[in-house]
């Protein structure tokens, strides 16, 4: 036991946790005893333990399972252990439970953790929609409401979109570019278990006295400054989880740019790899602010500084500033890695080279630049300056083309190709076709007048949705069907696989869809209660919002009895070119027995004589990967 | 989940993983640390904007009326932290040529350098006059300085790894990353200081 309780894992995370929370009650005591400060009364506070508790305890957590262990062995002095791979790779179910180094057990830690975020997300607004079926109140008191579409967007924003991208990215990037591992294994490990520790203080903000966070996952000050304690849970969970995002984008990058495998140039990447690039330029970049803006709500509320605060010189529109020059280009977060994905399906799926190759890069990148100018289009209505609407409604309608010049690539691919129409493709074609809906709702908001008449209203819900929903989600169905057989090498049930998709796209459209009516009628979002003269339209939305809800149960049972006992796959069902299809499935635990060779560009379908990756023949290759990664004959 | 560890286990495990091609000159501790800081100079840009928004957008004579700022002592704690930069310098050339007292000796003024930097930082504090919950100048104020006395306080974590390790005979001319990783890292406290210091104090 007392071995147990020494050695990385859930027993010494569960003391040291106690070990928080004991801190968190000496230090605020000794604080609040030593400063007499007139605003301490008493030198014992529930809130302060609380605040202090949700840093300390999820860092003692990380400390407990070992996350840092490695360095703080460094930190000491001791000599530098050799790598002994005692951590890499999964032998049984239990190694998916702890720090585990190998990016392909990381890739699913990820995505399932977030599916499980996903599927909490899916039941609070399926609770939301109960609530809204009639006018008047049902289920939830308002405040409850609040907090339920608070914590439903920041759980599917930040544990969900954001992360399980991360995660398929996870499995097949240094794959795809013949790297044996990621640059930094143990920093990928590290940034895995800061996810469940931000899902598990977003959660926990309903047991708050006071109730979840209940401002939106924007939380503009001075609400969420003013707020009860669950708004710290928001703070604190957003720090964890962009900590993970930028661990992750950054280890994305040494990867791409330190790892290829020889004669793999950036524009012989594959296009999944180009958006990862992408995506991770716009993290790096761009969540420091997210991180510095809940520092000042933070401060604000823990320590009565003035940042929010008008009477003291504060500068509340600020907040909204610093927020959204992160979240606009978040939004880009939670959609380049799906691009990344829909250029993989397509093109292999159309057998044809994919159109445009440089053009899909260059037009990534285009988009990582400008998602940087336009942050302030979701500020038209806040008051500030009114010029800056104009060059910001510019910038958006602009930001518009290269996403355009990627529709129009796709589409160009798909023509006169050898479409198969299996469950990954369709999801890239419905992807296609809600993404471009919500992208043109998205070019309409761009205009400030129409904006100014439809804000805060449900046309904004619908766009939201219809970017996310139908362009990310999709984007991560599909995904998750194409890597299926790679990751788990089993094959899904393709009819239920169609099933899902059918009923998804169907009643997506018939949940989404009327929202833009609604909102264009003008019924503001955010709100528990509606005018009785929407009743109709809100008992339609939430009748198919709850089959879109069931729909998601036909993806769980297929995916799980699939994983369970589904017929074993061959190393490459689709005739991929890309190198993760050209490894087992699933892979070896190294990856590759030798580094492979890059000749040629991914996506050469249909050309004679095209090679990706040449495979050195090794004595050790067990049946796998030798020979050429030719194009398969059509 | 069974099904993707029973192949784990295949005849892979008795060797370690193919060395990767190396497909960059730059080394990946090196990138990675380039990345980090790249993403530390946007959280300092995050505070500047709302120092810009508090500063210029409010337009209120800074520093407030009534408060005045040490300029004088500050700039002497600017000149002792980036002096430790040199310093710092030297001990990384030190272990390029194979010089291990001037590794120790210029590790260790470095590490001492940068705690007075932080001490009389703290001291500062203690004897400025105003608090972070007067108004937004203070909270900018105590923000930025103390955003950045943060970072020179994992900057002096990292270099007192980094002194312990030298005092024990790690590092040789070949094998010093420990020491240039770290050091770039200090490097840019430094840079910052320089800026935090011309906007907060002297303009």
């Amino acid at each position: 036991m007392a071995a147990k309780l020494r050695a990385p894992g859930f027993y010494r995370a569960g003391w040291m946790m106690a070990l928080g929370v004991a801190f968190a009650f000496f230090l605020t005591w000794v604080i609040r005893a030593s400063t007499g400060h007139s605003t301490f009364r008493h030198y014992i506070s529930g809130e302060a333990i609380t605040t202090v508790s949700i840093l300390a305890v999820p860092l003692l957590f990380l400390v407990g399972i070992g996350g840092f262990d490695y360095w703080f062995y460094w930190a000491m002095g001791r000599p530098t252990r050799p790598e002994d791979h005692s951590g890499h790779g999964a032998r049984t179910w239990k190694d998916y439970f702890r720090i585990n180094t190998d990016h392909k057990v990381i890739g699913i830690q990820y995505t399932v953790t977030s599916f499980f975020f996903l599927l909490v997300g899916g039941l609070i607004a399926m609770l939301m929609r109960a609530e809204l079926a009639q006018p008047g109140a049902q289920f939830v008191d308002a405040n409850t409401f609040n907090g339920l579409f608070s914590v439903h967007a920041s759980l599917l924003i930040f544990l969900f979109v954001i992360p399980v991208f991360a995660g398929l990215a996870n499995f097949v990037l240094p794959l795809m570019i013949g790297a044996p591992d990621m640059a930094f294994p143990r920093l990928n490990a590290l940034s895995y278990w800061l996810l469940p520790v931000a899902g598990a203080l977003m959660l926990g903000s309903f047991f708050a006295p006071g109730g979840a966070f209940a401002d939106g996952w924007t939380a503009y000050a001075p609400l969420s400054t003013n707020a009860p304690i669950g708004q710290d849970f928001f703070s604190v969970g957003v720090q964890f989880a962009g900590a993970s995002s930028i661990m992750t984008a950054l280890n994305f990058l040494v990867t791409i740019i330190t790892m290829r495998a020889p004669g793999m140039s950036f524009f012989r990447m594959p296009l999944l790899v180009w958006a990862n690039f992408a995506t991770s330029l716009l993290v790096v970049i761009a969540t420091p602010f997210i991180a510095a803006s809940q520092f000042f709500v933070l401060l604000d509320r823990g320590l009565g500084f003035n940042f929010f605060k008008a009477g003291n010189g504060g500068d509340v529109l600020m907040y909204q500033h610093v927020f959204w020059f992160y979240s606009h280009p978040a939004v880009y977060i939670m959609m380049l890695p799906g691009f990344g994905i829909i250029s993989e399906i397509i093109a292999v799926k159309s057998r044809k080279p994919i159109f445009g190759y440089r053009m899909m890069a260059f037009s990534l990148l285009a988009i990582v630049v400008l998602g940087f100018t336009v942050w302030a289009h979701h500020m038209f209505t806040s008051g500030m300056a009114a010029w800056i609407r104009i060059p910001m409604a510019i910038t958006t309608a602009i930001i518009a083309v290269p996403t355009g010049i990627k529709v129009f690539s796709w589409l160009a691919t798909l023509w006169r190709g050898v479409l198969r129409l299996d469950t990954p493709m369709l999801f890239a074609l419905g992807f296609l076709t809600t993404f471009t809906l919500g992208g043109i709702s998205g070019v309409m908001l761009a205009m400030v007048p129409f904006d100014i008449h439809v804000s805060s209203s449900y046309f904004i819900v619908a766009h939201i949705h219809y970017v996310l929903f139908g362009g990310s989600l999709m984007t991560i169905f599909g995904g998750v069907y194409y890597w299926f057989p790679k990751m788990t090498g089993r094959m899904f049930d393709e009819r239920l696989g169609k099933m899902h998709f059918w009923s998804t796209f169907v009643l997506f459209n018939l949940t989404f869809g009327p929202m833009h009516i609604l909102g264009l009628q003008g019924m503001p979002r955010r709100v528990a209660d509606y005018a009785s003269r929407f009743a109709d339209m809100n008992l339609f939305i939430s009748i198919a919002s709850f089959g879109l809800g069931l729909s998601t149960l036909i993806f769980l049972y297929n995916i799980v009895t699939s994983w369970r006992g589904g017929p074993v796959s061959v190393a490459n069902p689709w005739r991929g070119m890309t190198l993760e299809w050209q490894v087992s499935s699933p892979p070896p635990i190294f990856n590759f027995d030798r580094v492979p060779t890059v000749v040629g560009g991914p996506y050469e379908y249909g050309v004679p004589g095209a090679v990706h990756g040449i495979f050195a023949p090794t004595p050790a290759a067990a049946g796998v990967g030798s020979g050429l990664a030719r194009a398969p004959s059509e | 989940m069974e099904a993707a560890s029973v192949a784990h286990a295949a005849e892979h495990e008795h060797h370690g993983p193919p060395p990767a091609n190396v497909s960059s000159r730059v080394e990946p501790q090196l990138l990675g640390m380039l990345l980090f800081i790249i993403s530390e100079v946007m959280v300092f840009g995050a505070f500047f904007t709302a120092y810009f928004f508090i500063r210029v957008g409010q337009g209120d004579p800074w520093p407030a009326p009534g408060t005045e700022l040490p300029v004088a002592v500050a700039g002497v704690n600017t000149a002792i932290l980036v002096s430790s930069s040199l310093t710092m310098h030297w001990a990384q050339t030190s272990i390029k040529n194979g010089n291990r007292f001037g590794l120790k000796a210029g590790i260790l003024t470095t590490f001492l350098l940068g705690a007075t930097f932080l001490f009389v930082q703290i001291n500062e504090y203690a004897n400025i006059g105003f608090a972070p919950q007067n108004h937004a100048q203070q909270t900018i104020f105590y923000s930025l300085t103390g955003l950045h006395g943060a970072h020179v306080f994992i900057g002096l974590m990292l270099l007192l790894f980094v002194t312990i390790r030298s005092f024990r005979g790690h590092y040789t001319p070949q094998e010093h990353r420990g020491v240039e990783v770290p050091g770039i890292y200090w490097h840019f406290v430094d840079v910052m200081w320089i800026i935090v210091y011309s906007t907060v104090y002297v303009l």
